[in-house]
């Protein structure tokens, strides 16, 4: 799943670029953005967030 | 049959399972964040149970309606009836498929609470790891209810059809931070010098669950056969090897044998752990109990089981990561096609993405989690509308899957390298640490997969553009591998120097580059002699795309040898032979003989350069962009999907 920023949250520190194994993410207009085609959504960005921007979409309900 | 022990029917309690193979429970992250089993894990264990195991268990599912036993997101839950169709589709596909379905019941104790701020032990003992939350002690009302939760689980898995009900008591889970003296402290009934005393939640919900359906179904249990938690005051062997007589006493039908808690502090399931390191601990557990006794760990290849099973070690063979890389092992094991088996080579990506929660993936298996799709191909792939002549140079792990899965869907490929080996980076790679040779089996099965496809291979190549404009090639696809950047001003040595051309660096040795290939060499090196390093990573961040499995283990061998680690540093030339590094931690300057540039960067101009060879031209792998293992063959196939 990839990761969703909130951009709102997002203070552009720039600790998800450092931890994403494939370099996947870059800061535009001072906001993380996730490159999707390089993605491997391993959710390493959103365990570091600080701000808790990011989040893991998971499949809430099967009910 | 060339198996003859793994492949003989064997007992449990009263069932007969038609071989010794147990597919063993395994979170996959694949269900809804409220406990409902999703199509995904169905068509999962339906592959699973469609490749020939005797047993097939399902994840472990929680059994509290709390969630204080769910360790992982997307966890299956038992806590409630509502569960159970979702549950019974399961146990249908196991059976309809051939094997005995078992499910797993798993209150996952100290590793528990993951959508909660806390998780429940019986003794507060602070965490290790930190991505486990704070534990708080479970009364004694919480345990009469843990009881009655997995009793009331245990009915439902009978309901929903299930043939075997198993426990876990392993690696920190609730069963098992009672018997252990590291993590049960209690003065009250539940707690005890003596392991017996430890064990008796554990005796209450195997009692409870007999006397509720053991005339129905057999119960087993996994437990820990060595905790490896010496340092912190972990149970003794004997003790280990004592609770399994109680289990047994306490009515347990076999039993698992694992070793090792999440938190112990030496590798268990890595490569450089031997294959079958692990036997004699289930040889120690087997003399002491009557009942069948399993095990897992390690056990990658058909041979060690067997072995072990003919010398009276095991009873069954469990495997977890085995049968994620490929379901169809059990099948392929019994008609000798032991080379199509796609080999997992323990890197745990699966394991550790469940932490992240995201569903498992599998390096060497990009169809996992997706054995439904048709375009993935996991039953076979459709032919490709317009079949098509296709070039691809370069015999790496990126360039070998791209190629199988294309010929695979009818293309005409041919694939050149001008290495004499395929394998590209992995061949640098299985060289770097003991165990690390393991790499080279998943190039060997691609090799072979090829070769089965029809691919045209041709080693020791030259694949300049011109010699490949009058192939007449539709498509041509580069998959040369990253190139190692140089350092302007600065001499020095690649990582391929020194590896595989057997360049021998002076003692002081820099570093430039702390991702996997810097941390890689300096491994090496340290293996090889008595440098003296210093390393120098521009990011914040060491190992980033190190799996932490293996990352801490590096780390331990850096402290032990005295490498010097900066992070945030640059480098800069000075006078003779030295060079000036500031960091964080200040301006110095060392005295370097060698400097290794441990750099990767892209083939920007490999589209360029390879324009005419074909209308269409791809670039694949760390040719497009330097990353993983995994990244390279997924990319390979799902490239090799489209195509």
């Amino acid at each position: 799943m990839i990761p969703l920023i909130d951009e709102d949250a997002c203070t552009g520190c720039k600790k998800c670029l450092e931890v994403c194994p494939p370099q996947a993410i870059v800061l535009k207009d001072g906001k993380a953005r996730v490159e999707e085609d390089f993605c491997e959504e391993c959710g390493f960005c959103a365990a570091e967030c600080p701000a808790a921007a990011i989040c893991i979409p998971f499949e809430k309900s099967g009910d | 049959m060339a198996y003859p022990h793994v492949f003989s029917p064997g007992r449990i309690g009263s069932l007969t399972a038609k071989n010794r193979i147990k597919y063993a429970a395994t979170e996959s992250n694949f269900n809804t964040q409220d406990g409902f089993v999703t199509d995904r894990e169905i068509a999962y264990l339906e592959a699973q149970a469609r490749g020939g195991a005797g047993i097939v268990t399902t994840q472990g599912a929680y059994p509290d309606k709390g969630g204080e036993g769910k360790g992982f997101r997307g966890t299956m839950s038992i806590s409630d009836d509502r569960f159970i169709p979702g549950l019974a589709r399961l146990a249908k596909v196991i059976k309809d498929n051939g094997a005995l379905a078992a499910c797993q019941i798993l209150h996952c104790g100290r590793e528990g609470g993951v959508d909660l701020g806390y998780c429940l032990m019986p003794s507060v003992v602070p965490q290790r790891l930190s991505y486990f939350k704070p534990p708080r002690e479970i009364t004694p009302a919480e345990i009469t209810q843990a009881v009655r939760d997995h009793v009331a689980a245990a009915k439902r898995a009978v309901a929903a059809g299930y043939d075997i009900i198993e426990l876990s008591g392993i690696v920190g889970y609730l069963i098992s931070t009672f018997i252990s003296r590291y993590t049960n402290k209690r003065q009250d009934e539940y707690g005890g010098e003596a392991v017996r005393e430890r064990c008796r939640l554990m005796v209450e919900i195997l009692g409870g669950i007999k006397a509720e359906v053991g005339d129905k179904v057999p119960v087993g249990i996994r437990l820990c056969g060595a905790e490896i938690l010496d340092d912190r005051g972990g149970n003794t062997l004997e003790e280990s090897i004592e609770s399994f007589r109680i289990a047994e006493g306490a009515g347990a039908d076999y039993v698992s044998v694992t070793v090792g808690w999440h938190e112990s502090s030496i590798s268990v399931i890595t490569r450089d752990v031997p294959m079958g390191h692990w036997l004699w601990v289930a040889e120690a557990v087997k003399k002491a109990v009557n009942v069948p006794v399993m095990m897992a760990f390690r056990l990658f290849l058909p041979d060690i089981p067997e072995k072990a099973i003919a010398d009276g070690a095991i009873d069954f063979w469990e495997a977890c990561r085995p049968m994620i890389a490929d379901p169809e092992l059990p099948r392929k094991a019994a008609e000798g096609r032991e080379a199509e088996i796609i080999p997992c080579i323990a890197c745990n990506l699966c394991f550790s993405r469940l932490y992240y929660h995201q569903p498992i993936m599998c390096t060497v298996r990009p169809s996992l989690g997706h054995e439904k799709e048709e375009p993935w191909g996991y039953r076979g792939f459709a032919q490709a509308p317009k079949r098509k002549r296709i070039g691809v140079v370069g015999g790496g792990p990126a360039g070998l899957q791209y190629a199988a899965v294309a010929a695979r869907r009818g293309h005409d490929v041919f694939l050149w390298d001008t290495h004499t080996s395929l394998g590209g980076s992995i061949l640098l790679a299985s060289q770097i640490d003991r165990g690390e040779e393991e790499l080279l089996r998943p190039i060997r099965y691609l090799e072979g997969e090829c070769r089965k496809a029809g691919v045209e291979i041709g080693l020791g190549q030259e694949c300049a553009p011109e010699m490949l404009r009058d192939r007449h090639l539709d498509v041509m696809t580069v998959a040369t591998g990253a190139r190692f950047k140089t350092l302007p001003a600065i001499p020095s040595l690649t990582p391929e120097q020194i590896i595989s051309q057997g360049k021998k660096p002076g003692e002081a040795v820099l570093i430039v580059g702390g991702d996997g290939v810097g941390l890689a060499v300096a491994v090496y090196l340290l293996h090889h002699g008595a440098y003296r390093i210093t390393l120098v990573e521009e990011s914040g961040k060491l190992g980033r795309d190190v799996s932490p499995f293996y990352l801490w283990r590096f780390l331990k061998l850096f402290r032990e040898r005295g490498v010097t680690l900066l992070t945030r540093a640059q480098i800069a030339k000075g006078p003779g032979k030295t060079c000036s590094i500031s960091s964080p931690k200040g301006e110095k300057m060392i005295e370097v003989d060698d400097v290794v540039v441990a750099l990767r960067q892209a083939r920007d101009d490999a589209r360029a350069v390879f324009a005419d060879c074909a209308p269409e031209v791809y670039v694949i792998g760390d040719a497009r962009r330097p990353r993983r293992l995994h990244n390279a063959i997924h990319e390979g196939y799902r490239s090799g999907m489209r195509i």
